[in-house]
């Protein structure tokens, strides 16, 4: 029974045939879907999935509570904006340019890493309105309230990027690489050191791992990928307002986290999905749209802590038991979480 | 002469009006297992906690190994080679046993973000070799059925053991060990004794606090007398056992010590 010890769970053939149906349907989709602006909120759902894997990094790993992505994001956004428009910087310097300042003023955050639970959430809040502001007021270099226009479509390689089917190619490109890059660092010396101090701290430090740093590392990661996110937001609608990067843009954030299963990558996109998507599919019922996603959002919540990853989990579960059967004997034993057979060990 | 691994100097610690811990000289030989004991509020765990950083002296100077590490925190202190237990267990509860204790091989490693998602050569050699020490130090404390068990599921005495098996992962030189018998039955406090010895004799200095007599008596080297914050005697356990002020402050009105622990938690 007992194999060579693995640090993470093996990748089941369950899990790698889910993964390559995902992937191909994604490359698929519009092939089939060609309506562009079908296309155009697949591309949004995937650069909002890029700020939610992010932050799923910081919380539901690091556990560090940050509802100020958007700052990071929109900082990413105006840089790529600016850099492009003013400076005719090509896409991809600036892509990795807004990455890259992101990053740079998560710096803000190491401070307030020491923080901890509501004390950091409300503090990343705080920085999130004052991004804001300065994004609106100061008008000679983001164009205050009337926004930052004529941003360029993406052009790479001399080629302008015209097709929304491109611009979808490169904003899932880009979240996928996102993905794959967040899943091997979940699976590293890094993604346990970072889950043990969310799970205990004190304990962490006595293992001599350098918590301060960590922490501050998580909000780099999540805030380069905020500013990756927000560089093909910039190119993908074209047009930056102050409004879009509000205080409320980061609770969208921490929504697609809660949403879709804190501590789950995959929960983020579907978090990311599920907020993308549903206010548009409502759009329909009119000024009642924001009143059922709310109470939308309350049922979710309901199902439990796990989220709709959580729920996916359940149901590929019982299809399995179902369907499985045969290949039982095939299975390694589960290293999932579950009730485990310990507790008739001799206990004083 | 042994050598002196770690060695405190006028060491004070108060909680306000309360002086936990009151200047205490305390010097650990290298190799040897030294056990601290006292009655409850004697200062035990906190002499413990200021060792490991977990609070700072409000007074008073720690060399180990000879250097100052009195400004020292607490992760610098565990990559020095300090590494410690809980007496209320502080386990990763949602990792696997194994994914525990390879935690206290964290210092020890270096491939940081960019090796993890570039999958570099020295990332794979250390994932390796991450998961066959941390596999050796399960096993080594008899844990090593239980490598994929989810550390919140395992059974009260294995929890135990897993913290043991997490500080010594990396060999450290001095290990605290902070009333690790508390609230095992007696053949697992028996067992606990032989892994003491076992954790001396691969070259770890330890510093146990325990309430079990059985095992302070039966495992050290050294045995250090805490009241009220000060040091009260030091010896070995059986001139500890016969000296007339301990038995008077500590084990009071002349009895012999309770055989054992009488409560266990669940």
């Amino acid at each position: 029974m007992s194999a060579a010890p693995a640090l993470s769970p093996r990748w089941s053939g369950q899990s790698r045939v889910a993964a390559f149906v995902f992937i191909a349907a994604l490359l698929l989709f519009p092939v089939f879907i060609t309506d562009q602006f079908t296309l155009h909120m697949m591309s949004l759902v995937a650069i909002n999935a890029m700020v939610a894997l992010g932050l799923q990094l910081l919380f539901g790993f690091s556990g560090q509570l940050s509802i100020g992505q958007a700052a990071f994001y929109g900082i990413g956004a105006y840089t790529s904006g600016l850099l492009t428009t003013k400076l005719g910087v090509p896409f991809p310097a600036a892509f990795l340019a807004s990455a890259v300042v992101a990053s740079a003023a998560s710096l803000l955050m190491v401070p307030i890493t020491r923080l901890s639970g509501i004390y950091l959430a409300v503090s990343t809040i705080g920085f999130s309105i004052l991004v804001h502001l300065v994004l609106k007021n100061e008008e000679w270099l983001t164009g205050g309230t009337f926004g930052l226009i004529g941003i360029p479509r993406v052009s790479l390689f001399g080629y302008t990027l015209r097709n929304p089917v491109y611009s979808y190619f490169l904003c899932v490109g880009s979240a996928l690489a996102v993905y794959a890059a967040l899943v091997r660092l979940e699976r590293s010396r890094f993604g346990r050191a970072i889950n043990a101090i969310r799970q205990n701290e004190d304990a962490a430090r006595s293992n001599g791992v350098a918590v301060t740093f960590l922490k501050s590392q998580c909000f780099m990661i999540a805030a380069f990928v905020a500013g990756l996110a927000g560089s093909l937001y910039a190119h993908q609608v074209r047009y930056l307002a102050p409004d879009d990067f509000t205080f409320w843009k980061s609770i969208e954030f921490l929504f697609m986290v809660v949403i879709g299963g804190v501590g789950s990558l995959f929960g983020a996109v579907l978090g990311a999905a599920f907020v993308v998507l549903l206010p548009e599919w409502l759009r329909e019922i009119g000024d009642y749209r924001m009143l059922v996603f709310g109470a939308l959002i309350v049922i979710v919540m309901l199902f439990g802590e796990a989220g709709l990853a959580g729920f996916l989990r359940t149901i590929s579960r019982r299809f399995g038991r179902a369907f499985g059967r045969h290949a039982a004997g095939m299975r390694p034993p589960a290293a999932t979480p579950g009730p485990s057979p310990s507790k008739q060990d001799s206990n004083g | 002469m042994a050598e002196v691994l770690i060695e405190s100097s006028r060491l004070t610690r108060r909680f306000g009006g309360l002086v936990a811990v009151d200047a205490i000289d305390f010097a650990v030989n290298a190799g040897t297992i030294h056990g601290l004991i006292g009655p409850n509020g004697a200062g035990k765990t906190t002499l413990l906690n200021l060792i490991a950083a977990f609070y700072s002296p409000s007074e008073g100077t720690l060399r180990f190994r000879g250097e100052d590490i009195t400004r020292h925190g607490p992760a610098r202190r565990a990559r020095a080679g300090i590494r410690r237990t809980f007496q209320n267990l502080k386990l990763f509860a949602e990792m696997t046993a194994l994914q525990n204790a390879s935690l206290g091989l964290h210092a020890s490693n270096a491939a940081g973000v960019f090796d993890a998602i570039a999958g570099t050569p020295r990332h794979r050699r250390e994932e390796r070799a991450i998961a066959d020490a941390a596999y050796d130090s399960l096993a080594f404390v008899g844990l090593g059925p239980y490598s994929d068990v989810v550390a919140g599921t395992l059974a009260y005495g294995h929890r135990r053991l897993l913290e043991i098996a997490r500080a010594i992962v990396a060999r450290p030189a001095l290990l605290l060990l902070d009333e690790p018998a508390a609230g095992l039955n007696a053949t697992e406090a028996a067992d606990l004794s032989g892994l003491i010895r076992r954790i001396q004799a691969q070259g770890t200095t330890v510093v146990l606090v325990e309430h079990h007599m059985d095992v302070v008596m039966s495992v050290c080297d050294t045995i250090t007398v805490l009241n009220y914050g000060r040091k009260l005697a030091e010896g070995t356990p059986s001139a500890i056992q016969e000296n007339p002020e301990v038995i008077e402050a500590y084990l009071g009105h002349g009895q012999k010590p309770p055989p054992q622990e009488a409560h266990a938690v669940s």
